[in-house]
């Protein structure tokens, strides 16, 4: 049959459709085996605000590696999806005491800190985080932390509210936004409500910390899926009040918005330090550390202060930062004092997460 | 004639077999479709449904078959209510959406010449399709928010002095941004019935001394009632399993169950979420099942 014809049977059209199903199915790998030869490619688990779309391409550039981000929220799905899908992923993202856990089970493996050069640019502190030595090996590359505090919009909130319970009064129906993340909401209500060990709470202080958020729920106005979300509402006037990380007064500032201030509420707080790690199934070990010392170079490091508003470990960036203008904002938050990381409630798995997440669901259901 | 009686059952055994392997190469043509559902859907769903009957202990999916996951959602009135307003929300959204729908497809297919008008209309109805999803939900917190079009609005005309909260972060901005995202899917179902309906037959009603709304609910109605039953079911199944729109929208008070199952698996408790997920398809299953009907046309005219 001519296409010139312009009949095409049905049998035709199922020929020609197999034909090229065939053809594409053997010439695929070929072709990916093509593609592989000019880049290696690294999928990594992150959140969006560990790279930058320039920053990728740009190293990709430089080194031959592309970094492919899928983005997660809560580092629970995360550990779930490296623990599901083994070599699919070679870079995760993880938090504090999460960290461990991933390599404890077998998720991550350690290595030398030195094998990336950009190390040496890090604070020592954050080359001595107790809880991530394995041996002479660090189970991930250190990359940012912040509290999880509370900001408040002056016009509209005159007292500063230094305490979790000072956020369940009635003026505030409706006016506090937040971010979205079960485990971390539960562990600042045990903050609010005394519990000790925040992440591994009992039945009975889960239960105080449920009965805490039902009394707080009328105040949410939204919980928020991401963090600029948050920004967003605290900018545009419809929440007074954010609990969220550091920066968030001058990502609001940026954003068009009202002054707002913070308060560290006397309960004390939460917070994290971050890290990448090399997930152990992945077949690309050693390209992991030459993708990661490009990514993590001082350039990089403070146009993402600078994007993202929350502290770093790397010191050369802060002095970039100091250099260029920035310094005020740096110190404002905290930068040049990696010290504070360590006096936060660090976030990490929670010892019971069904019986928190459900909680959680029970009270924003 | 014996040797005929002998030949003649062979022969016909062989035409069968003919049949038999002619019928089989008809469906061969269903194979590539068979195998893509076969791996990317029933599969999947088999492992849900496989999920929703283990439990989640410290991060691990172990596979103890047990049916805590379902009594969990049915002992929790907090899931039950969530799921009641869900319900009401998705069949509000899908009256409003249909409401709007119906009239505006009426129009243009009865009153708008066909010709490039009608079709440019219909490009401007599918026109929100060509930005992403979230764009368009996102648009909406720049019209509704406090800084938003409306207030600004509202406040440039003195009507009010401060910006009024209450367009936004709650179940009534929800329902409107539902009803604007799936509002296109219902006029596209709709144009493609009334497209095909017989006007004649509306006139010859009105000849004989139907009013406009006898012909319309006598003679229209039941000949594109499985149009609209199409309707029905592309708006309201979507809208019943919605996620992202309450979560940016809806605030605190607009909560859906999709929200919810989406806590579940960002915790890793996959095993609950599945269950919770299969709750909302099996809901799903038994509306198609009550619409089935609706989308005989014959039953139309058989009472």
């Amino acid at each position: 049959m001519s296409i010139t014809e312009g009949r095409l049977s049905r049998a035709d059209l199922l020929k020609a459709g197999a034909a090229g199903a065939l053809g594409l199915t053997f010439a695929g790998p070929a072709l990916a085996k093509g593609m592989r030869i000019e880049s290696t490619t690294l999928n990594m688990l992150t959140w969006s605000d560990h790279y930058a779309n320039d920053q990728l391409k740009a190293v990709a550039k430089a080194v031959g590696l592309q970094g492919r981000p899928t983005l997660f929220s809560d580092n629970a799905d995360a550990y779930l999806k490296i623990k599901q899908t083994h070599g699919q992923f070679d870079i995760v993202s993880g938090d504090a005491l999460w960290v461990p856990k991933y390599h404890k089970d077998g998720l991550t493996t350690s290595f030398p800190l030195s094998e990336i050069a950009a190390s040496k640019q890090l604070y020592s502190l954050a080359r001595t985080f107790p809880f991530w030595k394995d041996g002479s090996n660090y189970m991930g590359y250190p990359f940012s932390w912040s509290t999880v505090q509370i900001y408040y919009n002056p016009k509209y909130v005159k007292v500063k509210p230094d305490s979790w319970h000072a956020l369940l009064d009635k003026k505030y129906r409706g006016k506090i936004s937040l971010e979205n993340i079960p485990t971390d909401m539960m562990a600042i209500a045990a903050r609010a409500t005394g519990a000790k060990k925040p992440y591994s709470m009992s039945k009975a202080e889960i239960s105080r910390a449920k009965a805490f958020l039902k009394e707080f729920k009328p105040n949410v106005l939204k919980l928020a899926s991401q963090n600029n979300e948050v920004v967003r509402a605290l900018a545009d006037g419809s929440a007074w009040i954010g609990i969220t990380n550091l920066g968030t007064d001058d990502r609001v500032k940026d954003a068009g918005g009202p002054v707002v201030k913070t308060a560290y509420p006397k309960e004390g707080t939460i917070g994290f330090i971050d890290s990448e790690q090399i997930v152990k199934a992945s077949k690309n070990h050693d390209a992991f550390f030459k993708f990661e010392n490009s990514m993590q170079q001082a350039k990089w490091i403070a146009r993402n202060f600078i994007t993202n508003g929350r502290p770093l470990f790397n010191e050369q960036a802060y002095k970039i930062l100091v250099n260029t203008g920035h310094g005020d904002r740096a110190r404002r938050q905290y930068y040049n004092e990696p010290e504070n990381a360590l006096k936060m409630t660090i976030k990490g798995p929670a010892g019971d997460e069904q019986a928190y997440v459900d909680a959680f669901n029970e009270v924003f259901g | 004639m014996e040797g005929m009686a002998t030949t003649a059952p062979a022969a016909a055994r062989g035409r069968s077999r003919l049949r038999g392997g002619a019928r089989l190469a008809q469906y061969a043509g269903f194979l590539p479709a068979l195998v893509l559902f076969g791996a990317f859907f029933a599969l999947p769903l088999g492992l849900i449904v496989a999920y929703s009957f283990w439990e989640t202990i410290d991060y691990n999916v172990v596979h103890h078959w047990t049916l805590d996951n379902y009594r969990y959602f049915f002992s929790v009135s907090t899931y039950i209510h969530t799921m009641w307003a869900t319900v009401w929300v998705s069949t509000l959204a899908t009256a409003l959406t249909i409401g709007l729908a119906f009239p505006f497809t009426y129009w243009l297919v009865r009153y708008v010449r066909r010709g490039a008008l009608q079709r440019l209309l219909l490009v401007l109805v599918i026109l929100p399709f060509w930005t992403s999803y979230l764009l368009r939900v996102y648009s909406w917190l720049n019209i509704l928010g406090d800084g938003g079009a409306i207030n600004r609005f509202l406040q440039w005309t003195h009507l009010t002095d401060h910006p009024l909260s209450f367009f936004l972060y709650d179940r009534p901005a929800v329902i409107l941004v539902l009803v604007y995202l799936y509002f296109p899917f219902a006029v596209l179902t709709l144009y493609a019935s009334l497209e095909r309906f017989d006007w004649d037959q509306f006139k010859a009603a009105m000849d004989l001394g139907a009013t406009p709304r006898t012909a319309i609910t006598r003679i229209l109605l039941p000949q594109i009632r499985p149009g609209i039953t199409t309707a029905v079911i592309f708006v309201f199944i979507p809208i019943l399993g919605e996620y992202l729109a309450p979560q940016l929208v809806g605030g605190q008070r607009g909560v859906m169950i999709g929200n919810l199952i989406v806590n579940f698996f960002t915790g890793a408790q996959y095993t609950r979420g599945a269950a919770a997920a299969l709750l909302i398809a099996a809901l799903i299953v038994v509306l198609l099942v009550v619409f089935r009907r609706s989308l005989e046309v014959e039953d139309a005219y058989r009472a």
